[in-house]
């Protein structure tokens, strides 16, 4: 596998993109301790991103490790993007980020690295606010569906927002264990904390109702 | 694993408070709209609530575009949100719930509660999957029932799923699921197809099709997820019993334009009425694509009212 992932028309664009960028961000790259097929392309992904810009790095870190477990990182292979400042505001891509998901892992970065907030309403973010338990969203995705990306985003400004909350990307065919266990048949899948769910990419308002009924109980 | 698409990002990018032009939905007619308005001096916003490109994400291949004799869905769209970012036309991935058009200056909000304002509004807002509308479609909707192909067929694999439909969506979606599940049943209200024939003749000779035709869906089954349809023959009412996997259901679209009732003109069916230079009932506000009243719902005709509404647009509104 020479061949790079990203040929020469994207790499145009995405260099284009990272000029946008400004601080200097780190990804935690979680793999696995045995041979994960999914973890080399990341990894060659990655190579290839550092290549265009000197505005990313990243971190190779085992699976079991104490710096996994810290991060609560149970499944690989998996993303952590750092802000600027080095903090972990509870994102993470579970997969290979390919498809319509590169648009979101490339969003992520540069905003961050710009240090763009994400956009949310005043009401949502008392709502976020009033938030006192872990809560876990995982948003399943397949790399070919266009509301995806919106549905993880969503997530990801809520996660951003509250300090409480996890938000992943989960690509479904990657991790197909657990999309059986949640019994994933459309995407995107949202489950919160293991227990609610609820498909589709909700608009910002409706999207946090639910996780709100999944808080309350 | 398929390639990688930077789509039609609004990356770390200042959205400003006013535009000349704002253009709510980022399918082939919004984005021609951006490009015309750039092309005409203006300043142009895209608001897409999902991703540019609209339906044309949720089709494999496309083959009357002209200058592709064939290209994914996918492609297309890229191409088209690269070429209005190229031009230097602003888009914002969010969802507008609710606009005011009567003033000088229009006023879009967004989900997050944000207003932004322009002198010209573009609906372009296209179509969405229709439901069947029949017991248990809600329930299973997302355990087992499904309206997009290119998302969900994965989940499928080698499996057997019902298409239901028989036009030119439902051919080019069974063309594509073929590649995925072992067999699929196509049920269909009419007595024949009525898809383009090439696409007909490929569907057949694949071999893996079977069809039901002359039959109406009239519920949806299972315990936890779906495992069979009720189908009801029009001609005798006979009720039989189908087991499938799963359910993909293209019957047509209904129209994006729940944010425009009591704010423009609509026919009964909700589809946007506007005049031969693509303007509604409310002036400055125009209506193209598939959510206009049309006969046709392509996107080179999507495109096409969109050359048309901007270029009245540019006339009529600004000097
Ligand atoms: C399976 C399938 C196959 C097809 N194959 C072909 C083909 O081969 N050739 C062909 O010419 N046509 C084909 N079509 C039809 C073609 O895709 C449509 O005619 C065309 O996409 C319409 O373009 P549009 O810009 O009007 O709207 P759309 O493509 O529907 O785009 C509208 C956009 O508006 C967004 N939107 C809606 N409401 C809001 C809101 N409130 N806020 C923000 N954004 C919003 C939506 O997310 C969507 O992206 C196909 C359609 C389907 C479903």
């Amino acid at each position: 596998m020479s061949e790079k992932l990203l040929d020469g028309e994207i790499r145009k664009q995405v260099e284009e993109i990272f000029g946008n960028m400004r601080s200097e961000v780190r990804i935690l790259f979680f793999v696995d301790s045995k041979r994960c097929e999914f973890c080399e392309t990341i990894e060659k992904l990655l190579d290839e991103l550092v290549e265009l810009t000197d505005k990313i790095s990243y971190d190779k870190i085992t699976a079991g490790s104490t710096e996994a477990n810290d991060h609560g990182i149970e499944m690989t292979p998996a993303m952590i993007p750092l802000t600027p400042e080095g903090d972990d505001k509870g994102i993470r891509f579970y997969g290979i980020p390919s498809g319509h998901e590169f648009g979101t892992f490339l969003k992520t970065l540069v905003d961050f690295s710009a240090g763009a907030v994400p956009e949310i309403s005043e009401r949502s973010l008392e709502r976020l606010d009033s938030i006192d338990d872990p809560v876990d969203i995982k948003v399943f995705v397949t790399t070919s569906c266009p509301y995806c990306p919106k549905a993880v985003l969503t997530a990801f400004g809520f996660a951003f927002a509250s300090s409480k909350i996890t938000a992943s990307m989960v690509e479904a065919s990657e991790f197909e264990e657990l999309s059986k266990k949640f019994r994933v048949s459309s995407v995107p899948q949202v489950v919160i904390n293991s227990s609610r769910s609820f498909v589709g990419a909700h608009p910002e308002e409706e999207y946090l109702t639910e996780i709100m009924k999944a808080v309350t109980g | 694993m398929n390639a990688f698409e930077v789509g039609g990002l609004n990356i770390a990018k200042k959205i400003k408070d006013y535009y000349d032009v704002i253009i709510i939905g980022g399918g082939p007619g919004g984005i021609t709209a951006a490009i015309y308005a750039v092309q005409g001096g203006l300043s142009p916003l895209v608001i897409e609530r999902a991703i540019e490109g609209g339906q044309m994400n949720n089709t494999e291949t496309i083959e009357n575009w002209p200058g592709f004799k064939t290209i994914s869905g996918v492609e297309l769209s890229e191409r088209m949100a690269e070429h209005a970012r190229h031009f230097g036309a602003d888009s914002l991935n969010s969802e507008v719930t609710s606009i005011d058009a009567e003033g000088k200056l229009k006023k879009v909000i967004l989900e997050t509660g944000k207003m932004i304002e322009a002198r010209v509004l573009v609906i372009a807002t296209g179509a969405n999957p229709r439901k069947l509308d029949v017991p248990g479609e809600g329930v299973f909707s997302g355990k087992g029932v499904s309206y997009c192909a290119t998302c969900d067929g994965h989940f499928f694999s080698g499996k057997h799923v019902a298409v239901v439909g028989g036009g030119n969506s439902a051919m080019a979606e069974t063309l594509y699921l073929l590649k995925i599940v072992r067999k699929i049943t196509i049920i269909q209200d009419l007595l024949k197809l009525t898809g383009d024939k090439m696409l007909q003749d490929r569907v057949k000779a694949s071999g893996k099709v079977d069809f039901v035709l002359g039959s109406k869906v009239r519920g949806i089954e299972g315990d936890e997820k779906v495992e069979r349809l009720l189908v009801e023959k029009s001609d005798t009412g006979e009720q039989i019993s189908v087991d499938i996997d799963g359910v993909f259901v293209f019957i047509g679209t209904t129209p994006n334009s729940s944010l425009l009732r009591g704010k423009v003109d609509l026919n009964r069916y909700g589809y946007v009425l506007v005049d031969s230079k693509m303007e509604t009932s409310v002036p400055g506000v125009y209506g193209i694509g598939d959510v206009v009243e049309k006969e046709v719902r392509q996107i080179a005709t999507a495109a096409g009212d969109a050359a048309v509404a901007m270029h009245h647009a540019i006339l009529d509104h600004f000097d």
